[in-house]
């Protein structure tokens, strides 16, 4: 790799995406701005990741609805202003290494902080593990679980949904219909977690009681997050760049 | 000394039909009770109950000494004795613990009347009678024994029949009685009944003692083929498990599941090993992870019987700080979801991840058993170049790539132990717009898909 890598951690170690190098490799282009995002205290943003541990319900008042993504632009579009809380979000990439986990790792980072569990049911390849410490997860926080049926995919998907220690589970079901996903809607309800479930393109087509349903696609030098549902705003998209949040 | 009787009056048939919770376990009719295999069924039962029950006396017995007494309090069901007296402090006042007791005994499915008094005898009494009072002392042991009639006494039939002859009809008649006439007219052993009621002599007990290792069977009517019928029967096994972990201050991190089949059936015993990720005690936890491997597991052939057994037995662990803490929270929930899915997918299954020193991607990484784990001090990235997050499990070979984005990282090392590679890495990039992270073998001159990007 020619690029070094550069990581801006505070004295707290908590990542912040203000002064990012524009790309992590000199030959993809002009990438677009990245804004920095609303930087919360680390104090505020430790408060709210712990009150989403507690046993609160969805109409707890004091629980935050959403983690914030990292990305300023993304967080301004979704609305609660990040991955919502309690709650599944659909994301469809269009193909593999496109930076679908990029995306979320400045969140998964946080919620690794905050003392939460990251749950991985069936993931397509192996979540590497030192790519994972360098963009901020702790691996005893990581549990990967596999699943030889798309049956007992399912159901590992909403026991860890379930278990409100874990703070997001990212899943890889083999096939959904909207009546399972809703399954998994009051599994992550019932637990306060991030579900977060990646599905082919071809989902986008298919009715899901999801939450938040994102497409990606790599496009302009970055990830094109095109927001295909969401609740109470209207669908837009956003282009993020996860490879230049890998510095943060 | 205070004691507490259970009686379990319909105790021969529920033991062995499974108890009103499984009524819906099956249709099949329980067998009618008798025989010597239900005898014996009820009887492994009992001893399965006298160890749920150790959990809050050291003083359990479910034999009494004197063969009259034991035969008729007993009848058609069976009866318990624990002495409550001593683990006031612990459980609280004798009304809370029979509160306790009641609940636990119906989720057992077992129909029951308590008694509580100094005496054994006294207890067994009370009991039967009904009554839903507490004599905590001797003086109101006689009190509410004195208005019952004769025939709740431990007393055999021709006995009874003479007092009533001589025109007794209550129990406190038969208190006021001169020792010496009871003894002349009833004999030594009505003399001594007597006198243990009033606890003027000792009751002679047999307590039950915590074995070293758990074992506790029991077989059921007909032959279970649905793995849902077993839970209730489980259920009490389990219950037993429980109090005697309690009893002796002990947990488990797994214990043993055996399903007995018929014996023209090979093998003869289906062995399921139940774990945790942590040691503990709950029944209900217990279960809970037996019914997911159950859940998961194709019986062999119809189950006849059932044992539970463990013989590991572990310090039980106490949560450091706080119990009601955060950290302590999380890792209790975590524990019971990591529970669940080991029981139901299988150790393997549930992975937890590290990381390794090592230049070769495909050894920088190890699975580890899935726990509960205090992270180490804050992990500061290695100094290594950038890592893609998803390694594909072996290296795939693909054509050489078109377009190379960055690169070369090479890659030389493993000489010492014969798993030496010689590769140059590069992103490239693929189709859609993925970025992969191929190498260019040395040796072979290959080109390989190691990673991708995501």
């Amino acid at each position: 790799m020619t690029n070094q890598i550069l990581h801006t951690l505070d004295e707290e170690g908590v990542p912040h995406f203000s002064s990012l190098p524009v790309t992590r490799f000199g030959k993809m282009g002009d990438a677009l701005p990245v804004q920095p995002a609303q930087r919360l205290s680390r104090d505020e943003l430790r408060a709210r990741l712990e009150r989403m541990g507690r046993d609160g319900h969805a109409d707890d008042p004091a629980r935050p609805v959403a983690v914030p993504t990292g990305f300023a632009q993304l967080d301004a579009a979704l609305p609660g202003g990040g991955w919502p809380v309690g709650a599944i979000t659909e994301l469809m990439p269009e193909a593999q290494g496109i930076g679908e986990l990029s995306l979320l790792m400045p969140a998964l980072a946080q919620l690794c902080r905050a003392g939460r569990y990251l749950a991985w049911i069936a993931p397509p390849c192996l979540p590497y593990p030192p790519a994972l410490v360098q963009r901020g997860l702790v691996l005893e926080r990581v549990l990967l679980v596999q699943a030889d049926d798309a049956r007992s995919v399912l159901w590992a998907t909403e026991q860890a949904l379930r278990c409100p220690a874990i703070g997001a589970v990212l899943a890889w079901p083999a096939a959904l219909d909207d009546r399972r996903v809703r399954r998994l809607q009051l599994a992550a309800e019932a637990g306060g977690g991030c579900g977060l479930l990646y599905r082919p393109p071809a989902a986008a087509g298919q009715h899901s009681p999801a939450a938040l349903r994102l497409k990606l696609s790599a496009r302009d030098g970055g990830l094109h997050v095109d927001i295909h549902k969401s609740r109470g705003r209207r669908a837009h998209a956003v282009v993020v760049h996860p490879a230049a949040a890998l510095c943060a | 000394m205070l004691w507490l009787c259970i009686l379990l009056p319909r105790f021969a048939l529920e033991a062995t039909a499974g108890g009103a919770g499984a009524a819906d376990a099956g249709d099949a009719a329980p067998a009618p009770p008798g025989g010597a295999r239900a005898a014996r069924g009820a009887q492994a039962a009992l001893e399965a109950l006298a160890l749920w029950a150790l959990q809050w006396s050291s003083q359990v017995s479910h034999r009494s000494g004197s063969e009259d007494a034991q035969r008729i309090a007993a009848a058609q069901g069976a009866a318990l004795w624990l002495e409550i007296g001593a683990g006031r402090a612990l459980f609280g006042d004798e009304r809370r613990l029979r509160t306790r007791i009641a609940g636990e005994l119906k989720s057992l499915g077992y129909s029951f009347r308590l008694g509580i008094a100094p005496t054994p005898q006294g207890a067994t009494i009370l009991a039967r009678a009904g009554l839903d009072t507490i004599a905590a002392t001797q003086a109101q042991l006689r009190q509410q024994l004195e208005p019952l009639p004769l025939a709740l006494l431990s007393l055999p039939d021709e006995a009874l029949a003479a007092l009533h002859g001589i025109g007794l009809r209550s129990i406190g008649e038969w208190l006021s009685l001169p020792a010496a006439a009871i003894a002349q007219r009833f004999g030594p052993a009505a003399s001594l009944y007597r006198e243990r009621l009033r606890g003027a002599a000792r009751e002679p007990l047999r307590h039950v003692r915590a074995p070293a290792r758990f074992a506790s069977r029991c077989e059921f009517p007909g032959a279970i083929t649905d793995t849902t019928a077993l839970l209730f029967p489980l259920q009490r096994l389990l219950a037993g498990l429980e109090g005697y972990l309690r009893s002796l201050d002990r947990a488990v991190q797994r214990y043993t599941l055996c399903l007995e089949h018929h014996r023209s059936h090979a093998p003869r015993l289906t062995r399921l090993a139940i774990g945790l990720a942590r040691p503990g005690r709950d029944a209900a936890q217990l279960l809970a992870l037996a019914r997911e491997r159950l859940a998961a597991t194709v019986l062999a052939a119809p189950v006849l019987g059932m044992a539970v057994e463990a013989d590991e037995l572990l310090q039980p662990l106490v949560l450091q700080g706080d119990l009601f803490s955060h950290a302590a929270q999380h890792g209790e929930q975590l524990q019971h979801a990591l529970d669940r899915l080991v029981a139901r997918l299988g150790a393997a299954a549930v992975q937890s991840l590290d990381s390794v020193d090592d230049h070769r991607p495909e050894r920088a990484w190890r699975p580890g058993a899935a726990r509960l784990a205090v992270p180490a001090a804050r992990a500061r990235a290695p100094a290594a170049p950038d890592r893609p997050c998803w390694l594909l499990p072996q290296p795939r070979r693909i054509d050489a790539p078109r377009e190379l984005l960055a690169g070369p990282e090479r890659i030389e090392s493993g000489w010492w132990d014969g798993a030496d590679v010689a590769r140059d890495y590069y992103l490239a990039r693929g189709e859609h717009g993925a970025q992969l992270w191929v190498f260019h073998d040395l040796r072979s001159g290959e080109w390989c898909l190691h990673g991708l990007w995501a």
